[in-house]
């Protein structure tokens, strides 16, 4: 019957029986203009908005970045000073970004795996079905709540970032030891504030939850009558079929690391110097695209090679 | 013998006992971690001064001491900025909520000119950092004459933009692709439009995703302090996220001048507290709603 009526709807689709004149016109006569002008009422908005709050900021930061602009009572004044600002963060007085930058860079590289892997993992137990499950997810999205405000800085700042079983283990001698002394800061750093690193995995613990989800459980049924082990069963199966939700968490990760506004490089950008400040936002958002990049390129290579695999 | 190593480890491993045991070791551990800090803010604000001078005195107060949740209140101007506070959230999460899933069902299930390139524009919002566009939006809104006031922070979102509304987008975009295409498809047939199938036949059933915005909207907005001190740095009413570091800047002033040191830490748990108190009382009520409907929404790309 469901089948019938819907065989029905879809040879009627693209020419529905007008019930004035008996006759069959096709759809995009005029259905299809007027779909396009629905469909543009409602975006309207949004384009608006994109326009207003997004593009042309967005296009009067590039041009404050080749200007020095002086704000007066009388309005903005702003003179060409050509890319001088460009040259002087990138070349001249590498301080500004440099310093900052690299170590920042080298923590997000050792954050973004750890975040990634903790997440996984945390979501992978919480799917299963144990005794107390609804209370630890409860407990497990709290850093939702938390993260995103200064209360996090306040709870670092009491020294709840670390964890005391790194020095009770000598972690750091440990480390001096073996990592090159280039790493060391950044990796010093991320285990000082470990907690704060899973502190951030709110939303990416979400994220592979609801990815999890849909592996459909026949899947698994099958592997276990095939007899894999859970070894391979999560190397075969749960690994491949997250992996667009891992490039997801990575992307969100990075945009969230990236933006945060306690990051070093975004203190930065101040209502000092509009100009300076501008160049210097453009040159760290053009950093953070590349970063994406890279990822996507990762991203399309896996894909590949496990599309290949099947 | 094969008893034991059958109750040990199960017929499948993670029906094992031993593997039951590290995982809740494993779980323990991290909610531990989540939860140290609240329970430090706890005890640290309700202790007297006898138990702050006290070593012995760590986790559990001799004696309970209100004190410093009085003076919170009173350095916070709570009340005001409680006020503040709900207003700018709850009007920026409900206006994203229409907003959003406007756009979102847009990209999801309309045509319209230029789709992909659009599209690209809301990838493109949600990957930039605010900071690129923050000097010309402040230049802008004094230009409206909306600095100091709440504007800057509402009017965006009425647009399906504001604080992190790209991303709202998406989700709302996603919720409604993976739903079935016939729910829409009848109503088409009894002759409806657009607007009506959207706000009698989409809207309703999207419960999961509403909370999910509603509930990720409210509490960014709640704690984000970043676009308040950008908009609002020179008014008196704020909202509680940032007065939080104007308080801050007036214990820093006092402890310099002398004296109160030891009582810096029990204030700002105690305001701490009290800023995130109401989303704590508003997860409580909503987590249930949430934890499902992050289920069933995919919250997904």
């Amino acid at each position: 019957m469901l089948a019938r009526m819907k065989k029905t709807l879809q040879q009627n689709r693209w020419y529905p029986l007008n019930r004035a004149t008996k006759t069959r016109r096709p759809i995009w006569r005029n259905t299809a203009t007027l779909r396009k002008i629905e469909g543009s009422l409602f975006i309207a908005p949004w384009i608006f908005g994109f326009i207003a709050f997004v593009a042309f900021p967005l296009v009067y930061s590039l041009y404050m970045s080749f200007n020095l602009v002086k704000i007066t009572v009388t309005g903005v004044h702003s003179s060409w000073v050509g890319i001088q600002y460009y040259r002087e963060i990138l070349f001249s007085d590498g301080g500004l970004l440099y310093d900052d930058l690299f170590p920042f860079l080298r923590e997000a590289l050792v954050i973004i795996p750890i975040i990634l892997v903790f997440s996984l993992m945390i979501a992978i137990l919480l799917n299963m079905k144990f005794y107390g499950r609804g209370l630890f997810r409860v407990i497990f999205f709290l850093p939702v709540i938390f993260s995103s405000g200064q209360i996090i800085d306040e709870f670092m700042e009491q020294g709840e970032g670390t964890l005391t079983i790194i020095s009770d283990l000598k972690v750091d001698t440990f480390l001096q030891q073996y990592l090159p002394e280039m790493w060391l800061n950044p990796v010093q750093n991320v285990i000082g504030s470990f907690v704060l690193v899973l502190w951030y995995s709110g939303v990416q613990i979400l994220i592979f939850l609801a990815g999890r989800q849909t592996i459909s459980g026949s899947v698994y049924e099958a592997a276990r009558i095939d007899g894999a082990d859970p070894w391979s069963i999560f190397w075969k199966i749960t690994l491949p079929g997250m992996a667009p939700f891992i490039f997801l968490n990575m992307i969100y990760t990075i945009v969230d690391l990236f933006t945060y506004p306690s990051n070093p490089i975004i203190g930065k950008v101040t209502t000092d110097n509009y100009g300076l400040s501008s160049a210097l936002a453009w040159i760290y958002f053009m950093i953070v695209l590349l970063f994406i990049g890279i990822v996507l390129f990762i991203y399309s290579r896996i894909n590949h090679k496990l599309a290949t695999q099947r | 013998m094969n008893k034991v190593k059958q109750l040990l480890l199960g017929k499948e491993v993670d029906k094992g006992l031993l593997f039951r045991i590290l995982m809740y070791l494993l779980l323990i551990d991290v909610a531990f971690i989540y939860l140290k800090p609240i329970i430090y803010m706890i005890t640290t604000m309700i202790k007297s001064k006898q138990d702050l001078l006290d070593p012995a005195v760590i986790w559990v107060p001799m004696k309970l001491y209100a004190g410093h949740l009085i003076d919170a209140l009173g350095m916070l101007d709570y009340w005001k900025g409680f006020t503040i506070s709900v207003t700018v959230a709850s009007l920026s999460a409900l206006f994203q909520i229409i907003s959003c899933a406007v756009a979102g069902y847009a990209f999801a299930r309309l045509e319209f000119p230029f789709k992909k390139f659009w599209f690209a524009a809301l990838l493109f919002t949600f990957i930039m950092p605010p900071q690129v566009t923050i000097l010309p939006s402040i230049l802008m809104f004094k230009e409206f004459g909306w600095i100091n006031t709440y504007w800057p922070l509402i009017i965006p979102t009425l647009f399906g933009h504001g604080l992190k509304g790209a991303l709202f987008v998406l989700i709302f975009r996603q919720f409604f692709s993976t739903l079935p295409k016939e729910m829409e498809e009848a109503a088409r047939m009894d002759g409806a439009g657009a607007l009506r199938i959207f706000f009698k036949v989409m809207l309703p059933i999207s419960r999961s995703a509403i909370i999910v915005v509603f509930l990720f909207s409210f509490v960014w907005t709640w704690n984000d302090s970043y676009f308040p001190s950008m908009y609002m740095f020179g008014a008196s009413d704020v909202p509680l996220s940032t007065s939080l570091s104007k308080l801050n800047a007036k214990l820093a002033m006092e402890a310099q001048e002398g004296g109160l040191r030891a009582f810096l830490e029990p204030i700002k748990m105690a305001a701490s507290f009290f800023i995130i108190l109401p989303l704590l009382v508003l997860y409580a009520f909503t987590q249930r709603w949430f934890v499902e409907g992050i289920e069933r929404t995919g919250l997904v790309e």
